[in-house]
C-alpha cells in the first residue's frame, strides 16, 4: 500500500512527541516503591491546588493536612488550641498574648526565630485578598527576643489562640514569601514532610524533613496525586494504585472493601436555607410549615446512604461540646396548614436553588421537593454549579437554598460562620436574616472570651436563630475516608486539617 | 453558491477562505474576552471562589481582587494587553493561580493531543471494522444487499462517559489490567482512547458503510472486476474513492476530542486542555482561557488544512480537472432484516413509552431506593426510589423531540453554511474544535439560562460535521463529468441544485445526521450544570445518564436501561430510514 511508508514516518515522527508528554509525569514515581515498613505513602486529594499551594487559597489545607507547615498552634481532638511552633502562651491583657517558641528549624536549614514568626504573621496580614481567617481582626505581630513573639490585636479576640491554628496562618521560612506577593511551601514548612515537587494540579513529591523537631516520620515520604472525581478517587484505592483516597462519594462508599471504609463525622451541615427577606417565605407561618413539612431521616438512609446523622441543630456531633449546651427553641412560629399555604402563596411557586458541586444536594432537593409539595407547595428547582448562582443567591433571587456549609472555619470558632450568615449585616446571609436577638446573641457569644462560657452563648445563639426558621438544618455529613488496610496512624479529623503526619505509616 | 465556483481560480478563493478564518477566530476570541462582561456574573467572585471555597464575598475582598485583576480598566484592555505578549511568547498569568498561562496550555495541550491521536487510531480501526464486511462484499460484487448500518448505530450510540466509567472499573479495578486513572505513561492512554474511539469509529465506520456500495457501482470498479483485477486493489481504490468524502468528518470528530473530552479526562483524571478549559470558564479566568481557545482555534485550522491537503491527495486530478466519475444512485435493495430491526426497536421504544407514561416519574420514595428490576419496577429505580421505566417512558418524547429539532437545525444551518463554499470552510474549522461547554458559557451569558438555551448552545457547535460533509461531497460532485454535461446543455442552478448537488448530499448528510444523534442527547443533557436546559427533577434521558453514572456499578440497571434506549433509539433512526428509502425505490 502506497501510504504504508508515509504512515510509518509519522508514526516515527510522533513517538518522541509521545514519549515528551509522559515525561513530566514519571518523575515521581520512580522513588515510589519503596513498600514495607517506613515506605512512602501514596495519597489521592480531592480538590486540586488553584494557587501552587499558597496558604493564603484553599489550598491551605493540604498544607496542614500532610504535616508541611505548621502554625504556632494547632487544634487538639476537642478543637482546643494545643501547642505547636509555640511551645507556650499566655494572655497579657485583652488585646495582647505573648507565645514562646520551641526550638525548631524550617526545612530550608534556616532556625524558626521570633523574627520569622513575625514576618510569616505580617505577610499573611498584608496580603492582597486577606485570608478568612483574618477577615475580622487586625494583627501586629511584635519579636521581643529570639523566641518571644507578642501578638496585639486591635479590638479583643478571645479565640487567638484557635486563630493562630489556622493553616493560612502556617509559618514559613523568609525565603517562601517572594517580592511579588507569592507564597511558596517548597521547602520553606517546618513540618515532618518537605515538599520537593509540585507537578502543576495533578501531582506533588513530598520527602520526609529529618530534621523535625516532633522526630523523624515513619513514612519516608508521601506522594500525591489531586484527583477530582471522586469515582476516580474511590477507583485509585480499590485498584491498589493509592495507600489513601480522601473524600469517598457516597455512592462509591457501598464498594469498597468494609475495612477500608472510615467515616468521620464532619463539620459540615446541610441545611434548608429559607429566603426570609424576600418571596414567599417572608411569611413565619410559611417558614413553620416548610420546617415541619421537611423530615431529614429520609435523607439520611437515601441520599447519604447513611453517612449523615440527622440534624440537632447547626451543629452537629463533630462540634463535640454542641449537644451537652444545646438549648431548646421556643418561641416557634406556628406552622400553616396545607390550605393555608395554597391560600398565602396565591400560587407562587417556590424557587428551590442548589448546586451540583456537591453530588448529594441535587438528589436532597428532589427528596425535599416532594416533602414540600406534600403541604401545599408548589416548587420548581434551580440546579446549577455554584458560582453560576452565587450572585443569584446572595441577591436573594431563591425563596429556598439547600446549602452545604462547613460550622467551623478556619478559626476553628463557631461564631465566625453565625455572624457572617446569619446577623443583618452578615456577607454571606443568604437567609436574609434580620432579627435583633439573632444578632444580639451572636454578638454575646463573639464577645465572650471564657471557652466554657462561649460555648453556651454559641448555643443560646443557635436557639434564636433556629427559632426564626430561616434555616432548616438538614442532615451533619460524615466524610468518608478511604485508608488501604496496611496503613496505620492515619488521622480522622472532622475538621478535615490533618490527614498524614508524624507516625502514619505503611505496616 | 454558484454550481461552477470551483472553476473561480485558485487566487481570490483562497484568499477569502484565510480571510474567513481570520474572521471567525476573531470573532470567538473577541466573544471569549467578552465572557465577564456578558454574564452579568462578577469575575471578582468567581475568581474568589475558585480561590478559596470558603471565603466570605465581602465588598472590601472584592475590591481588593478587582484591583489586584485590573478588571475596571474593561475588556478591551485585557485583550490588547493579552495579544500585545503573545508575540514575545507570554500569554499573561492566570487570575486564580498568578501562574504564567502558556506552560500549562501547552502541556495540557500536549496531553490533549497524544489522547486525541490514541483515540484516532481506535477510531480507524472500529471504523475498518464497521464497514469490513461491505467492503469485502463489495470488492469481490457480491453485495447483493445494502447493510443496515446497525453495528454502527449502536456502537455512535454508547456514551463516552458510560463506556469510560465501564472500562475504568471492569480493566483497571477489577482485573487491574490497565491504570484506572492517571497519565503516567503508554499504558494510562489505553482506555480512555478506546472511551473516546469507539464511537467515534462507528461514526465514522457507519459513514464509510453507506457510501461504499456507490463506489462500487462506478464504472472502474466493474471494469476492474471484468479484467480481474484482484480484489483487495477494488478494495483499496474504493476506499480511497469515498474516504475523500469522509475525512473532513474527522474534524469535529476526533481533532475536536482535544478540547471536548471533559467527561472522560475527568473519569481517568487526566490533566487534559477539555479541564482546563472548563475550569478557567467557570472561575471566569480570561487569560487560560483565550489561550486554550486560540490554540483549539489554530488547532482546527491547522488540522482542516492538513485534512483538505489529504483529500486532494487522495483524489488528486480528478477533483482538478472535474473527472471523477458520478457514483450512480445505489440501486441495491435493502436488506429485508432492516424492517425487522427497525420495527422491533419501534415496537420496544413504543412498549416502553406508552408503560412509562402510566407510571408517576417523579415519586420519590426514599425506601425504594436501588432496586433491581422486578415486578414492582420493572427496570429497577434509582437512588431516590424512582421507577425508571416511568422516568424513561416520561422523558422519551421530550428527549427525542429536543434532540431531533436540535440534529434538524444544526444540520439544515450546516448543509447552508456548507454550500457557502470557501468562506464558511474557516467558520467551519474555527467552530470545529469548539468545546459545546464553551458555547454553552456564551450562550448563558446572553440568554440567561434557560430550555432554548441548551438547544440554541448545541447548534451552536453542532452544525459543523453537516458543513464539512456538505462542502466535502459539493466539491467532488462539482468536479464530476455528468455536472459538466449538465451544464453544457444548458442546465440551470436551480436545476443543477435540485437534480444533482442535493441528491448527491443529502442521503449522506442524513445518515450522519441520525448517528449523531445519539450524541446530541448527551451534549444538550451535559450543559445541565450551567442551568441551561430542563431542571431537574424533569425525566430526560440524557440528565437520567449523568445522574445515575456514579451508580453504575452498585446499580447497573440504572445506566443500562437509559443507555439502551438511547441504543434503540439510534438503531431505530438509522434502520427506520434505511428501509423506507428502500421501499420507495423498491
Amino acid at each position: 500500500m502506497r501510504t504504508t511508508p508515509r504512515a510509518l514516518l509519522a508514526a516515527l515522527a510522533l513517538s518522541p512527541l509521545l514519549v515528551g508528554c509522559f515525561a513530566s509525569g514519571e518523575g515521581g514515581t520512580s522513588t515510589g516503591t519503596g513498600g514495607g515498613a517506613g515506605g512512602r505513602l501514596k495519597v489521592a486529594l480531592a480538590v486540586p491546588p488553584v494557587q501552587a499551594l499558597s496558604p493564603y487559597s484553599n489550598d491551605a489545607t493540604v498544607l496542614s493536612k500532610l504535616s508541611v507547615a505548621e502554625g504556632l498552634t494547632a487544634l487538639d481532638q476537642n478543637g482546643v488550641a494545643a501547642p505547636a511552633l509555640a511551645k507556650s502562651w499566655r494572655q497579657v491583657n485583652a488585646t495582647s498574648w505573648t507565645f514562646e517558641l520551641r526550638k525548631a528549624t524550617f526545612q530550608d536549614g534556616a532556625e524558626v526565630t521570633a523574627e520569622s514568626v513575625v514576618n510569616a504573621l505580617d505577610h499573611a496580614g498584608a496580603a492582597e485578598v486577606k485570608p478568612r481567617v483574618l477577615s475580622d481582626v487586625t494583627l501586629t505581630a511584635k519579636a521581643d527576643d529570639a523566641d518571644t513573639v507578642t501578638l496585639t490585636t486591635k479590638t479583643a479576640d478571645p479565640v487567638l489562640p484557635l486563630r493562630l491554628a489556622s493553616p493560612a496562618l502556617g509559618i514559613l521560612s523568609p525565603k517562601a514569601y517572594g517580592k511579588d506577593g507569592t507564597v511558596s511551601p517548597v521547602g520553606t514548612g517546618t513540618g515532618p514532610f518537605e515538599i520537593t515537587e509540585l507537578t502543576g494540579k495533578t501531582k506533588a513529591v513530598l520527602d520526609r524533613f529529618d530534621g523535625y523537631w516532633g522526630g523523624k516520620a515513619k513514612a519516608s515520604g508521601v506522594d500525591v496525586i489531586w484527583i477530582a472525581d471522586g469515582t476516580a478517587r474511590a477507583n485509585a484505592l480499590r485498584a491498589g494504585d493509592v495507600d489513601i483516597a480522601e473524600w469517598i462519594p457516597t455512592a462509591q462508599a457501598e464498594l469498597l472493601d468494609a475495612d477500608t471504609r472510615h467515616e468521620v463525622p464532619s463539620v459540615r451541615t446541610d441545611s434548608l436555607i429559607l429566603n426570609s427577606r424576600s418571596g414567599i417565605f417572608t411569611d413565619a407561618t410559611l417558614r413553620a410549615a416548610a420546617r415541619e413539612a421537611v423530615d431529614a431521616s429520609a435523607l439520611v438512609d437515601s441520599v447519604f446512604g447513611g453517612y449523615a446523622d440527622p440534624a440537632q441543630g447547626l451543629f452537629g456531633p463533630a462540634v463535640s461540646w454542641a449537644a451537652d449546651d444545646r438549648v431548646e427553641v421556643t418561641g416557634r412560629a406556628k406552622a400553616a396548614t396545607a390550605a393555608q399555604v395554597k391560600g398565602k402563596t396565591k400560587g407562587k411557586t417556590l424557587r428551590l436553588a442548589t448546586y451540583t458541586n456537591r453530588t448529594e444536594l441535587p438528589e436532597a432537593a428532589s427528596v425535599l421537593q416532594q416533602q414540600l409539595e406534600k403541604v401545599g407547595f408548589t416548587v420548581k428547582q434551580d440546579v446549577r454549579e455554584y458560582t453560576q448562582m452565587e450572585a443569584d443567591l446572595l441577591a436573594g433571587e431563591y425563596d429556598a437554598l439547600v446549602f452545604s456549609r462547613v460550622t467551623l472555619l478556619d478559626t476553628g470558632d463557631a461564631v465566625a460562620y453565625l455572624a457572617s450568615d446569619y446577623t443583618s449585616d452578615g456577607v454571606y446571609n443568604i437567609a436574609g436574616l434580620k432579627d435583633g436577638k439573632v444578632d444580639e446573641a451572636i454578638k454575646s457569644a463573639a464577645g465572650e472570651g471564657d471557652t466554657e462560657k462561649r460555648q453556651q452563648n454559641i448555643m443560646r445563639a443557635e436557639a434564636e436563630i433556629l427559632r426564626t426558621d430561616a434555616v432548616v438544618p438538614l442532615v451533619h455529613e460524615k466524610v468518608v475516608q478511604g485508608i488501604a488496610t496496611d496503613v496505620e496512624g492515619v488521622l480522622l479529623d472532622p475538621r478535615e486539617r490533618s490527614l498524614v503526619d508524624v507516625d502514619t505509616h505503611l505496616k | 453558491m454558484s454550481a461552477t465556483s470551483a472553476e473561480a481560480g485558485p487566487g481570490p478563493s483562497w484568499w477569502r477562505a484565510g480571510a474567513g478564518r481570520v474572521v471567525a477566530g476573531t470573532v470567538l476570541l473577541a466573544a471569549v474576552a467578552l465572557l465577564p462582561w456578558l454574564s452579568g456574573t462578577d469575575p471578582a467572585m468567581t475568581v474568589l471562589r475558585a480561590r478559596s471555597a470558603d471565603q466570605d464575598p465581602t465588598p472590601a475582598q472584592l475590591t481588593a481582587v478587582r484591583e489586584e485583576l485590573g478588571l475596571d480598566q474593561g475588556p478591551l484592555t485585557h485583550l490588547l494587553h493579552w495579544l500585545g505578549g503573545l508575540p514575545g511568547g507570554d500569554a499573561g498569568t492566570s487570575w486564580v493561580s498568578g501562574d504564567p498561562v502558556l506552560p500549562q496550555v501547552t502541556s495540557a495541550f500536549a496531553v490533549s493531543f497524544t489522547l486525541m491521536l490514541g483515540a484516532l487510531v481506535v477510531t480507524v480501526a472500529v471504523a475498518g471494522l464497521v464497514s469490513a464486511r461491505t467492503l469485502y462484499l463489495g470488492s469481490r460484487r457480491r453485495l447483493r444487499q445494502r447493510q443496515a448500518g446497525t453495528a454502527a448505530a449502536v456502537l455512535a450510540a454508547l456514551p463516552k462517559f458510560l463506556l469510560a466509567s465501564l472500562l475504568a472499573t471492569v480493566c483497571g479495578v477489577w482485573l487491574g489490567w490497565l491504570p484506572s486513572s492517571g497519565w503516567e505513561g503508554p499504558a494510562s492512554m489505553v482506555l480512555p482512547s478506546l472511551a473516546l474511539g469507539v464511537p467515534s469509529g462507528a461514526m465514522i465506520g457507519g459513514l464509510v458503510e453507506q457510501s461504499l456500495p456507490a463506489a462500487f457501482q462506478e464504472p472502474w470498479a466493474r471494469t476492474w472486476h471484468a479484467f480481474a483485477f484482484p480484489p483487495g486493489l477494488v478494495a483499496r481504490t474504493a476506499l480511497r474513492r469515498v474516504l475523500a468524502g469522509v475525512l473532513p468528518q474527522l474534524l469535529p470528530t476526533v481533532v475536536a476530542l482535544v478540547g471536548g473530552a471533559v467527561a472522560v479526562e475527568k473519569i481517568f483524571n487526566i490533566p487534559g486542555l477539555g479541564r482546563l478549559a472548563l475550569d478557567a470558564a467557570v472561575a471566569q479566568d480570561l487569560p487560560p482561557l483565550q489561550t486554550a481557545t486560540l490554540v483549539l482555534v489554530l488547532l482546527g485550522v491547522a488540522a482542516g488544512l492538513l485534512l483538505q491537503a489529504l483529500r486532494r491527495a487522495l483524489l488528486g486530478p480528478a477533483l482538478r480537472d472535474g473527472a471523477l466519475s458520478t457514483p450512480p444512485p445505489a440501486a441495491l435493495p435493502r436488506r429485508r432484516s432492516t424492517r425487522w430491526i427497525a420495527g422491533a426497536c419501534a415496537a420496544a421504544l413504543l412498549a416502553l413509552v406508552v408503560a412509562g407514561l402510566l407510571r408517576d416519574p417523579l415519586r420519590v420514595d426514599t425506601a425504594a431506593r436501588l432496586l433491581p428490576p422486578s415486578l414492582t419496577h420493572p427496570l429497577g429505580t434509582d437512588s431516590l426510589g424512582r421507577d425508571l421505566l416511568a422516568r424513561l417512558g416520561h422523558g422519551a418524547l421530550r428527549t427525542a423531540g429536543v434532540a431531533l429539532a436540535v440534529t434538524a437545525v444544526s444540520a439544515a444551518l450546516g448543509l447552508l453554511l456548507g454550500m457557502a463554499g470557501r468562506v464558511s470552510a474557516g467558520l467551519t474549522e474555527v467552530v470545529s474544535t469548539l468545546p459545546a461547554v464553551l458555547a454553552g458559557l456564551l450562550t448563558t451569558a446572553v440568554t440567561g439560562p434557560s430550555v432554548w438555551g441548551a438547544a440554541c448552545a448545541v447548534c451552536l457547535v453542532g452544525w459543523t460535521p453537516y458543513a464539512a460533509q456538505t462542502a466535502a461531497l459539493l466539491e467532488e460532485e462539482r468536479a464530476s463529468g455528468h455536472l459538466l454535461a449538465s451544464i453544457s446543455f444548458g442546465a440551470g442552478r436551480r436545476y443543477l441544485l435540485r437534480h444533482h448537488l442535493m441528491p448527491a448530499v443529502l442521503p449522506a448528510l442524513l445518515r450522519n445526521a441520525l448517528l449523531r444523534l445519539p450524541t446530541t442527547v448527551l451534549v444538550l443533557a451535559s450543559l445541565g450544570f450551567l442551568g441551561l436546559g430542563e431542571q431537574p427533577p424533569t425525566p430526560e434521558w440524557g440528565r437520567l445518564l449523568s445522574e445515575n453514572q456514579p451508580y453504575g456499578e452498585l446499580a447497573p440497571w440504572t445506566v443500562l436501561a437509559p443507555a439502551c434506549a438511547l441504543v434503540l433509539l439510534s438503531v431505530l433512526a438509522v434502520s427506520g430510514t434505511a428501509s423506507r428509502a428502500s421501499r420507495r425505490r423498491g
